[in-house]
């Protein structure tokens, strides 16, 4: 088959293609998903692009279906991946789990619109809570909150890596602003740039006899015993601790000697940067923090920043989704928080600025 | 009797409402009576709706919902205004904003008169920095899935990155589009601020519409 990106190319794309051709050059399998606004284009163009590179994708009936149906991919030795919002993000948590449970690979696009419920089909960051921590047991995953739409195709392919390599669910965490604007980026073959993809590999129907030739596959995700769960769940944790500092990732600018530094994540850093540019113009000592990586959270390195700047302002499209990430991170440091929440609405950077110029007291 | 009618249509986020709007605008400005319509099905409470009440100002009639008729349909509100299905009795020239690529378009027969109508041109507007049309090939099986297209706008950018460079390309590979398919090149669009670009090139000969940006105002 040949290589769907061959070279390096500027384009011009919605969010949601951008996911569909993240997925190509990260060299996918199969898409499983249910159409829900606003990530359905990432079907649409991933069913346009199929066909051509010789993919596969499967309509399912709802959420749940494909989720596990996704499983049922990856299981197979497939490159497998699904993509929903909002009430279906909430249906997907149970094979979620159950990825996180056999720990098996397991790749899911997030564009957060309203909620609760249907809501709203547009935007907002409200599905924090769920992409982090919606699963029951201990919700070990990955998760990349993206900006803009390179990081929306460089994390994708970085979120097939990551997860073959570590197998714990990963998560892009757009949502219905990133997925339907549009904006270039530079589009590239993954393998060119010398990332090695990671190979899939068939978890079941394997050639040779357990026991004989081959190991046995013992892939659970029920136990009889408490004991038993016990010691499977706390190995699964030490290894997720393990591999946090190499997962980790964040932005931190002009934190070392400021008054304030404002916290944002996804889409709203965008207002958060400039607003932070303004401020620092007019003589404002700003500074700014942006976990990429929302689980594993960058605690580290968010508790560094308070020991220079303990006073934060949140700023978010949902009602203190991110802002009890940053509090349990500084759990135990002094430090001071002030908030803009605006659940499902978009934030400018104006309303930042003039938040920080009404209500900080910051002096220049 | 001969009027302007004119349909943009292409691939999603190729530019059509753009330079439908800016189209609607410059007839507007030479004392024509005309009519925007919003013709999409797919997200029909997006697209020009935001930006409704100030092309009303501008001095075109626009037919796209408001946001108080909008309440309680959300996305399972697929519905045509009866405005739109009517559009073509009115008076003065018609301008259609086609949303939602070719499976968008499939809703056109649903404007009452349409592909009986004489004076109706359907105009595809594309961009080859979208990957789907990005090549004399790709263009030309995309413009045979709409069955029947008039005129092509090249409207090939790449956002605030756009360069000359792009531009000429796009150039090129729509007038090769149009060699082989004799389907005429009616205009090359480029944004208004990159209107010094103008004398850097010769645009092979086409004509130029310089777009003022008003979509960035709407959602998306």
């Amino acid at each position: 088959m040949e290589r769907a990106i061959k070279e390096e190319k500027r384009v011009f794309m919605t969010g949601n293609e951008v996911v569909a051709w993240g997925a190509l050059a990260a060299e996918a399998d199969i898409m499983y998903g249910y159409p829900i606004t606003p990530q359905n284009e990432i079907m649409h163009y991933w069913t346009r692009l199929a066909p051509k590179h010789g993919k596969k994708f499967l309509q399912t009936e709802d959420e749940l279906s494909a989720g596990f149906t996704t499983i049922g991919g990856v299981l197979a030795g497939r490159r497998a991946f699904t993509a929903t919002a909002g009430p279906g993000n909430v249906l997907l948590q149970e094979p979620v789990t159950m990825a996180e449970m056999m720990r098996l690979p397991m790749v899911v696009c997030i564009q957060q619109r309203g909620g609760p419920s249907t809501a709203t089909v547009i935007y907002s960051q409200q599905e924090v809570n769920l992409t982090t921590y919606g699963g029951n047991g201990e919700s070990l995953r990955i998760v990349y909150s993206t900006a803009n739409h390179q990081e929306l195709y460089d994390y994708t392919i970085k979120s097939f890596n990551v997860a073959w390599r570590y197998r714990f669910p990963t998560f892009i965490l757009g949502d219905g602003y990133q997925a339907k604007m549009r904006e270039p980026l530079v589009m590239y073959n993954p393998r060119e740039k010398g990332v090695e993809m990671v190979p899939p590999e068939s978890f079941v129907g394997n050639k040779g006899s357990f026991g004989i030739d081959r190991e046995p596959v013992h892939l659970r995700n029920a136990f009889s015993m408490e004991e038993e769960l016990y010691e499977v769940v706390m190995e699964h944790i030490d290894d997720y601790n393990r591999i946090t500092p190499q997962i980790v990732e964040y932005v931190s600018l002009g934190c070392e000697d400021a008054d304030l530094v404002i916290v944002s994540h996804g889409i709203v850093s965008r207002a958060a940067v400039a607003a932070q540019e303004m401020l620092r113009r007019e003589g404002y000592r700003i500074g700014y923090f942006r976990p990429i990586t929302l689980r594993p959270f960058p605690v580290k390195a968010l508790r560094k920043v308070c020991k220079s700047t303990p006073r934060f302002l949140v700023v978010e499209s949902a009602y203190g989704q991110l802002a009890r990430l940053v509090k349990d991170a500084l759990f135990g440091l002094e430090a001071k928080m002030d908030e803009i929440f605006m659940p499902g609405l978009g934030i400018t950077s104006e309303k930042i600025v003039g938040h920080v110029k009404k209500k900080s007291e910051l002096k220049v | 009797m001969s009027r302007i009618i004119e349909a943009y249509v292409g691939e999603y986020a190729s530019g059509k409402s753009e330079n439908a709007v800016n189209r609607a605008l410059e007839l507007a400005k030479q004392g024509r009576k005309v009519v925007l319509v919003d013709l999409d099905l797919v997200e029909p409470f997006y697209t020009l709706r935001p930006l409704k009440n100030k092309l009303e100002n501008m001095g075109i009639e626009v037919i796209a919902w408001e946001t108080k008729d909008t309440f309680g349909l959300g996305e399972a509100g697929y519905v045509i205004k009866p405005e739109m299905r009517w559009a073509l009795r009115r008076k003065g020239e018609i301008i259609f904003d086609v949303g939602y690529g070719v499976q968008g378009f499939k809703i056109f027969n649903l404007v009452e008169g349409a592909l009986e109508e004489e004076n109706l041109k359907i105009y595809a507007v594309v961009n080859i920095s979208r990957p789907m049309t990005a090549s004399v090939e790709d263009i030309i099986a995309y413009l045979n899935l709409f069955g029947r297209v008039d005129g092509i706008i090249n409207n090939s950018h790449l956002g605030e990155l756009t360069d000359i460079e792009i531009i000429e390309e796009g150039v090129q590979v729509i007038k090769e589009v149009s060699k082989i398919t004799g389907i005429p090149v009616i205009a090359i669009s480029v944004e208004k601020n990159l209107e010094f670009l103008a004398g850097k090139t010769s645009f092979e000969g086409f004509p130029v519409r310089f777009l003022e940006r008003y979509m960035p105002q709407s959602l998306w």
